[in-house]
Parts: C-alpha cells; sequence; structure tokens
C-alpha cells in the first residue's frame, strides 16, 4: 500500500543576520534535514504507531506520504500511485485527520460541512446516510451534528472532524494527533472510533501521537522516528520485550499496615493506602510475591509492563 | 465540470451563510461601496462641467470607462475574494486539507468565497453602463469585440489572483500583494489617454492594466487598433501560462507551515 524508498525532506530556512540590508539584499539559508534517508513498506489492514519527538520528522513523512508536500528526493509509492501528482482516484482514497486542523465551517452546523464533503467525494445519497449514521452511532454524537460548529468544545469539535474527514470511508487513514488536548473521556472516545473504524472498513491506519497511550492501545506495529531517521520498525511487543527493564507489582491493600512492614519487603515507588507499588526487575518478582504473600493483606495484585512512556524514553536513551 | 459547479455552488453558499450572520457588517460594507462609487462618479461629472472632452473623450465615454472598470473591478472581487482570506490558510497550516480534496484547489482558495455582497453593486453598474452605452455610436462588430475584451479582461485578473496566490504560499505575503495589485489596477478608472509616456506604455505592455480597463471601452467606441487587440489576447495568453507555472512551482515548495 506505501513504498518509500530512501524518502529525504530539506526546508530551507531563511537566517535573520540582525541587519535589515543583508536580511533584504543578502540573505542566508539554512537548510534543515527534516527527513533523512528513509524507507518502508506498508501493507493494507495495518495499524501502524508513527512516534518521535517534536520536529523528528513524524508528521512530514505522512505529508509526503499524503501529496501535501513534495520531497526533495527518494521514490514514494502509495496506492501504486506516486502521491504528489495529486490524482483524484488517489485522493478519493485517504483522508487525513489533523487533530491540530479544522476543515469544518465555524459558524455553521457540521451537517453543512458534511453535505459539502458529500459532494466533493460524490457520494451516493444512500451510503451517505449509511455512513453518517454509523460514524454518529460510533462516536455516540447525534445531538451535536446540529449545532455551529463554533459553539462545540475541542472534543466535540474532533468528533465532527472524524466524521466529516471519514465520510468518503478511505482506504487509508493518516490520524495525526488525533487526540491532543482532549481530555481522557474524549481520548478514549476517540482511540475506541479509531479501532472500530479500522475493523470494519478494513482500513489501513498510521497514527502520530505523543500520547504513547494511543499508540500502545491501538497500534501493533511501531516506527520510531528521531532526526529525520528511523530507529525502530518492529512490532510493539518486541519493543516492550526488550526495552521493559521492570516491571509493576501494583497491590491494593484489604487492611492498613505499618510502613515498616512495607518498606521490609522493599522500598515502595508508591506507597497511599490502599495502594502500593513496587518496581521491581523480572528476576525479583517470585521473591517478592512470596514476601507480599506472606506479609500483605490484599485484595488484588498485579504484575505489569511499565509504561510505555518509560519504555520509549529507555529506548531513546539507548539509541 | 458539472460536479465542479456543484461544489463551486456549494462553497458560494456556505460563503454567503457566513457572510450573512453579521448583518451589520453587510449595512456598512455596502454603505462604503456606494459613497465610494458616488463620489468618484460626481469627480467624473466635475470635470465635464469645465469642460466638454477629456482627453478626446465625452463625457458618456469617460463615464463608461468608469462603469466598465468598476463591472471588471466588482466582478473579480465576488469571484475571488477567497483570495484575501489566503494567507489565514497558509500560515495555519490549513491549505494542507485544501490540498488533499479530491478536487482542483483553484475551487477553494481562488473561487471558494463569493462574496455575494458585491453582486449586488453589479447591478446598478451594468444598467448605469448600459445607458452610458446607449449614448455612444458603435456597430455590432465593436460591440463583439468589447464582450472579447471584457471576458479577456476577466481572464488577466485570473491570472493575476492566481499570482497572488503562488506568491502567498512562497512568501506566507497576501495583504500586500494584493492592495498593490489594486492600486496599480485603480488607475484604469479612466482612459489610459490621460497618462503621459513612459506610464502608458508600462500600463499597457508590462502591467497590462490598461488592456484590462481601457481596452473593452477603446474597441466599442471604436478607437482600437486591430494589433492592439491581437497583443490582448496573446498577453492574457501569456500572462495565464506564467501563472499556472509559478502555482506550480508555489506547490512544490509548500513547507506546510504550523504543523
Amino acid at each position: 500500500m506505501i513504498s518509500a524508498k530512501h524518502l529525504k525532506k530539506i526546508y530551507r530556512t531563511h537566517i535573520r543576520q540582525n541587519n535589515i540590508l543583508k536580511d533584504v539584499f543578502n540573505r542566508h539559508y539554512k537548510e534543515h534535514i527534516a527527513v533523512d534517508d528513509v524507507s518502508f513498506e506498508i501493507d493494507e489492514n495495518e495499524l501502524i504507531g508513527f512516534i518521535g519527538p517534536n520536529g523528528a520528522g513524524k508528521t512530514t513523512t505522512l505529508k509526503m506520504c499524503a501529496g501535501i508536500l513534495h520531497p526533495t528526493s527518494g521514490k514514494l509509492e502509495v496506492l501504486n500511485t506516486n502521491p504528489f501528482e495529486k490524482k483524484h482516484s488517489f485522493l478519493k482514497q485517504i483522508a487525513f485527520v489533523m487533530g491540530q486542523r479544522n476543515q469544518l465551517i465555524w459558524d455553521l452546523p457540521a451537517t453543512d460541512s458534511f453535505i459539502l464533503q458529500k459532494t466533493i467525494y460524490e457520494i451516493g445519497d444512500r451510503e451517505y446516510k449509511k455512513t453518517v449514521s454509523h460514524l454518529i452511532d460510533i462516536l455516540k454524537c447525534k445531538d451535536l451534528v446540529e449545532k455551529p460548529i463554533k459553539t462545540l468544545s475541542l472534543g466535540e469539535r474532533m468528533k465532527m472532524e472524524l466524521i466529516a474527514g471519514l465520510l468518503h470511508t478511505p482506504k487509508l487513514v493518516f490520524f495525526d494527533e488525533p487526540t491532543i488536548g482532549l481530555d481522557i473521556f474524549s481520548q478514549e472516545a476517540i482511540r475506541k472510533f479509531i479501532r472500530e473504524y479500522q475493523y470494519v472498513y478494513h482500513a489501513t491506519v498510521i497514527l502520530t501521537s505523543h500520547y504513547l497511550e494511543d499508540v500502545k492501545r491501538l497500534a501493533k506495529r511501531l516506527i520510531i522516528i528521531n532526526k529525520g531517521k528511523i530507529l525502530y520498525d518492529d512490532s510493539l511487543s518486541k519493543i516492550i520485550e526488550q526495552y521493559s527493564q521492570e516491571k509493576q507489582i501494583k497491590i491494593t491493600l484489604s487492611k492498613p499496615v505499618s510502613d515498616k512492614i512495607v518498606y521490609d519487603i522493599k522500598k515502595p515507588t508508591h506507597f497511599a493506602f490502599p495502594q502500593i507499588v513496587f518496581t521491581v526487575k523480572p528476576s525479583e518478582i517470585p521473591e517478592i510475591i512470596k514476601k507480599i504473600s506472606a506479609l500483605l493483606p490484599f485484595s488484588d495484585l498485579t504484575v505489569e509492563d511499565e509504561s510505555i512512556e518509560t519504555i520509549i524514553k529507555t529506548f531513546f536513551e539507548k539509541n | 465540470m458539472k460536479r465542479n459547479f456543484t461544489i463551486f455552488l456549494l462553497f458560494a453558499k456556505n460563503a454567503f451563510r457566513t457572510t450573512s450572520q453579521g448583518r451589520i457588517g453587510v449595512f456598512l460594507f455596502l454603505i462604503g461601496k456606494i459613497v465610494r462609487f458616488v463620489f468618484m462618479f460626481y469627480l467624473i461629472f466635475f470635470i465635464f462641467q469645465r469642460t466638454r472632452f477629456l482627453k478626446g473623450y465625452s463625457f458618456e465615454q469617460a463615464a463608461l470607462f468608469y462603469l466598465v472598470f468598476n463591472l471588471i473591478d466588482t466582478i473579480s472581487q465576488i469571484l475571488f475574494r477567497e483570495v484575501y482570506r489566503f494567507r489565514y490558510l497558509v500560515t495555519s497550516g490549513a491549505l494542507d486539507m485544501v490540498l488533499l480534496k479530491p478536487h482542483h484547489p483553484f475551487l477553494r482558495v481562488l473561487v471558494g468565497g463569493v462574496d455575494i455582497l458585491d453582486l449586488f453593486l453589479v447591478i446598478p453598474y451594468g444598467v448605469l453602463a448600459i445607458i452610458a452605452a446607449s449614448h455612444v455610436v458603435t456597430t455590432p462588430l465593436q460591440i463583439g469585440l468589447f464582450i472579447l475584451l471584457f471576458i479577456n479582461a476577466l481572464w488577466i485578473t485570473t491570472s493575476f489572483h492566481i499570482i497572488v496566490l503562488a506568491l502567498g504560499i512562497l512568501t506566507t505575503e497576501v495583504d500586500h500583494t494584493i492592495m498593490i495589485y489594486r492600486d496599480i489596477v485603480g488607475l484604469g478608472r479612466f482612459p489610459i489617454e490621460i497618462y503621459k509616456e513612459p506610464i502608458r506604455g508600462i500600463f499597457t505592455f508590462i502591467i497590462p492594466v490598461a488592456v484590462m480597463m481601457s481596452f473593452p471601452v477603446q474597441a466599442l467606441v471604436g478607437k482600437l487598433g486591430g494589433t492592439l487587440i491581437g497583443f490582448s489576447f496573446v498577453i492574457s495568453s501569456c500572462i495565464f501560462v506564467g501563472s499556472l507555472f509559478l502555482w506550480n512551482i508555489a506547490l512544490e515548495k509548500y513547507q506546510s507551515w504550523g504543523g
């Protein structure tokens, strides 16, 4: 579905010289390599997490795949076409949903934007009604579509953006920070929506997000990019296995206990009745659990991996 | 074609619904335009109280220049109002969403914000122009040439607006470019003969204000030679091809700001 070979994007920016005459008549430019020799393949029906720090080159790569930006060099084929040619047949099969971009008409209700999309994408009446009703059902937002966009909250607006962006049921969807700035309930609703959309419409989904929880919950494959280069391209489980050096034992106490008993087992990373969290190496787990069973009255005990944020942080420290 | 026209109409409808939300703004906008028109018309009237001819043109002919200028200028504002808002699309990165749609981007960024308010002004300009033209001696051939050169003028304004869009992408500067364009085009309110050389030559052959604003009326009153008529169509074609070339370069250089 996507084949990128030695993809490169260089931005040219003007350097200010604190001299208005030089800035006008003798401009100096700096070249910034945003994407540097990136190659990857993406198959149909994959859901891929594309992560990296700010300025890593994630969005630039995605924008080249969508045909918004022209690559400086390299070969790119998306849905068997060169995306920058912007063929209408290609554009009808893709969608780019950006958490920081708005395509809805600010002063009018979302239905007006939906009707515009229906005309642009040449969606039949029956298909339009069916898709809108399905997407509204998944997002549970029937009461929002008739309100002017300017009166909606950020989370509500994002739901309308998703419907407007996906009305034509694209085969390939780029989600760029779809949960940015949203509260935890809205984040969860958007994640659920992405999962369900991909399942129902068999779409290929590429997701970038700074909320690694989005990626952990949705993606099976992970591409990590930094300073324009791909550092990791493999399964999410593999990176967790490889870089999760410690586990967390979480206990819910059934009765209060003294600090001494807890500290005799191991110094906790968190202790506030009824919760205790011990961070341990995998080899220590049997022994610690044995001690907990003997000394602590608990109603629940779970062993969890480190947070995805910690794992990715470890990955960046080691790479 | 039919689909493009339907999309164009939807954009126009949405633009009108958005504009009509601020009723006081609509009222002030219309009043401002009418006052400006009346003052300029009065200026022509005032000039002709002191002289019978302006560079060989009668009052009716001079009024026709002014009215045709207003018609071309207003039609271009009706169609290309969205160009005035283009800077925001570029600097906010919202242009990304336009480039992703399966229609030509000009449908959105060039003619996607039809200004219905100016449409109300075209009707009186048109009626007054017909009244002024009825006092001018002309032939069917001259009327035909006038229509062709009028369409040609609109074609040139289209090209100029495409150039403004391209420069908007390349430099993120739209407001000043469009103001410079409007100031220069504004010099075509009166017959080009009122300017001396080399200004007249510059406004004919380099910045074709005369081709846009003066040539249609000159053709109507039989004062435009065949060479200049031919030149009008050649220069409009060159500017159009050049504007599309610049637009394509701009798209290649587009950096998608604000991401």
